[in-house]
């Protein structure tokens, strides 16, 4: 299966203090990938860079078979973009603002828009600058939409909305990837927000892609797991030890990719594994974090 | 696509554009407004009136740059307020969205300049013009069109560049300030100095405001 998304190599630098140090996405056709990261960690700059908003110091970056920045008129055109706030004109009434998109957009699917519209209870004759964040969150996926993109890139799509707006939101975005082959790609500091919906995950932080894996490996991957009698040294583990802490006379372990056959690897140690958690997406995605910082100091 | 963008436009700055209007239609109005019977006038009268109608006609090369004051700056505004990034997301290339404004603000610069036209052919019109003397509403309105969109695209120009560009010329600027605090420093005496020569030559043909200079008269011998 090819990529929708592909990066090599990518790097930017804003000013001394941010840097996106040799970023390689890959974002398969058709997936829905999860882009997880804390604040500031650079999700939002990679997204311009790969829509062509940014030029990148060194790299490559192609989206949807085409390379940025050369062809980015041609992939906006199969692309729809939510920013992380909305920059539409404010002096436009909806149906105006949904005029004027569609005139960019040779499929621009207006039933479908109108539909959505009426879905999400979107009053036509309002000017966007009357509109609240979540009706203006809503009319920004209407629009997005009724493309009929190929590829989403939803930056923060969800934050600071309500929990109804955002469940609306969700399930709109659920329902036209439910109807097609549309590859989305969002980012989003909210892990279980993500984790219901996404099958692919990449985590960034500090410019840095930490880990990018499918969704079920990741959740299934990382366990914590509670250790009596583990040697002080470690030496090559099957798994990857996110971290390692005292609980009383017990160890307490956080690694990634575990599978059921190495627990022998601790009996082989001479060690006792009383008990294996899984992890949910938010506590991976936080052990995940705290290690790579910790390799990192 | 265009019809869009022109419209938008017009949805951001009618405000604007309907006062540009009213005041290019009211100045032409203006040089006319004492001369209701000038037909068999003493000709002290009429170099009066002409005189004064004249001194009005100052007005006109102001509105222009007015208007692309106003229409050059709005036209570009509201993708600055939101940083360019909805105008990014659009799948045009970047110089045909940048003619598509252009050719969206430089449409509405015409309402000023119709506006104007009719104004002129009001005020002709509604005065009886001794002879030799000679009314130019067309070549007042053609000439004023120009200014507005030589106007229009400098402001326009500004308007778009970006960060780096807007220093470098308030650097040019303050490179000929200084170069005229360095020559009185010396005590060098030229026939001019280099601001003057800078003035000079952008107002005088083919300097981009040379358009604005001379007499904007709509009536003349």
């Amino acid at each position: 299966m090819s990529n929708a998304i592909e990066t090599r190599d990518l790097t930017y630098r804003a000013g001394s203090h941010f840097e996106l140090r040799d970023v390689g996405l890959n974002v398969r056709e058709g997936s829905i990938y999860g882009f997880l990261g804390p604040n500031g960690s650079g999700k939002t700059t990679t997204i311009r860079l790969l829509l062509g908003m940014l030029r990148p110091v060194r790299g490559t970056i192609s989206v949807l078979g085409r390379r940025v920045p050369d062809d980015i008129a041609r992939i906006m055109a199969h692309t729809g973009y939510v920013p992380e706030r909305p920059h539409l004109y404010p002096y436009l009434t909806v149906e105006q603002a949904v005029r004027y998109h569609r005139a960019f957009f040779p499929d621009f699917d207006a039933a479908y828009a109108d539909e959505l519209r009426r879905s999400f209870a979107i009053p036509p004759a309002q000017k966007l600058a009357a509109l609240s964040k979540g009706e203006m969150g809503k009319l920004h996926i209407v629009l997005v939409l009724a493309q009929r993109p190929r590829l989403l890139v939803l930056d923060e799509p969800t934050d600071g909305l309500d929990p109804v707006v955002r469940r609306d939101v969700l399930s709109a975005l659920l329902d036209f990837c439910s109807q097609g082959t549309a590859t989305v790609f969002i980012s989003s500091h909210l892990v279980h927000e993500l984790e219901r919906i996404c099958d692919w995950v990449g985590v960034l932080d500090g410019g840095k892609l930490v880990v990018e894996l499918p969704m079920q490996g990741f959740k299934n991957g990382i366990k914590r797991i509670r250790v009596a009698h583990a040697p002080s040294l470690v030496g090559d583990t099957p798994f990857i030890v996110l971290g390692r802490e005292m609980s009383g006379l017990e160890q307490v372990w956080v690694v990634r990719g575990w599978q059921a056959p190495m627990v022998q690897w601790f009996e082989g140690v001479g060690a006792d594994v009383r008990e294996i958690v899984d992890l949910d997406l938010e506590e991976g995605f936080v052990e995940l974090l705290r290690s790579s910082r910790t390799s990192a100091s | 696509m265009y019809r869009q963008v022109l419209r938008s436009q017009w949805l951001a700055l009618r405000l604007p554009v309907v006062l540009l209007a009213v005041l290019g239609f009211a100045l032409p109005l203006l040089t006319v407004t004492y001369g209701g019977a000038l037909e068999n006038a003493p000709s002290e009268t009429v170099a009066q009136w002409l005189f004064a109608s004249q001194k009005i006609g100052v007005l006109i090369p102001g509105l222009a740059l007015l208007v692309g004051l106003l229409l050059g700056i709005g036209t570009w505004a509201p993708d600055h307020a939101g940083k360019h990034v909805y105008a990014l997301s659009l799948p045009v290339p970047r110089a045909m969205y940048v003619l598509l404004r252009f050719a969206a603000g430089a449409t509405l610069v015409a309402a000023p300049v119709l506006a104007l036209g009719v104004g002129s052919a009001v005020a002709v019109l509604s005065v009886k013009l001794p002879g030799g003397i000679h009314a130019y509403p067309l070549q007042l309105t053609l000439r004023f069109a120009l200014a507005c969109l030589v106007c229009f695209a400098i402001f326009f120009a500004i308007s778009i560049s970006t960060r780096r560009a807007a220093l470098a010329v308030l650097g040019l600027l303050g490179g000929v300030v200084l170069a005229d605090l360095v020559l009185a420093a010396l005590s060098i005496s030229g026939a001019a100095t280099v601001s003057e020569t800078v003035l000079y030559l952008l107002v005088n043909w083919p300097g981009p405001l040379a358009i604005l200079m001379g007499r904007w008269a709509l009536f003349d011998v």
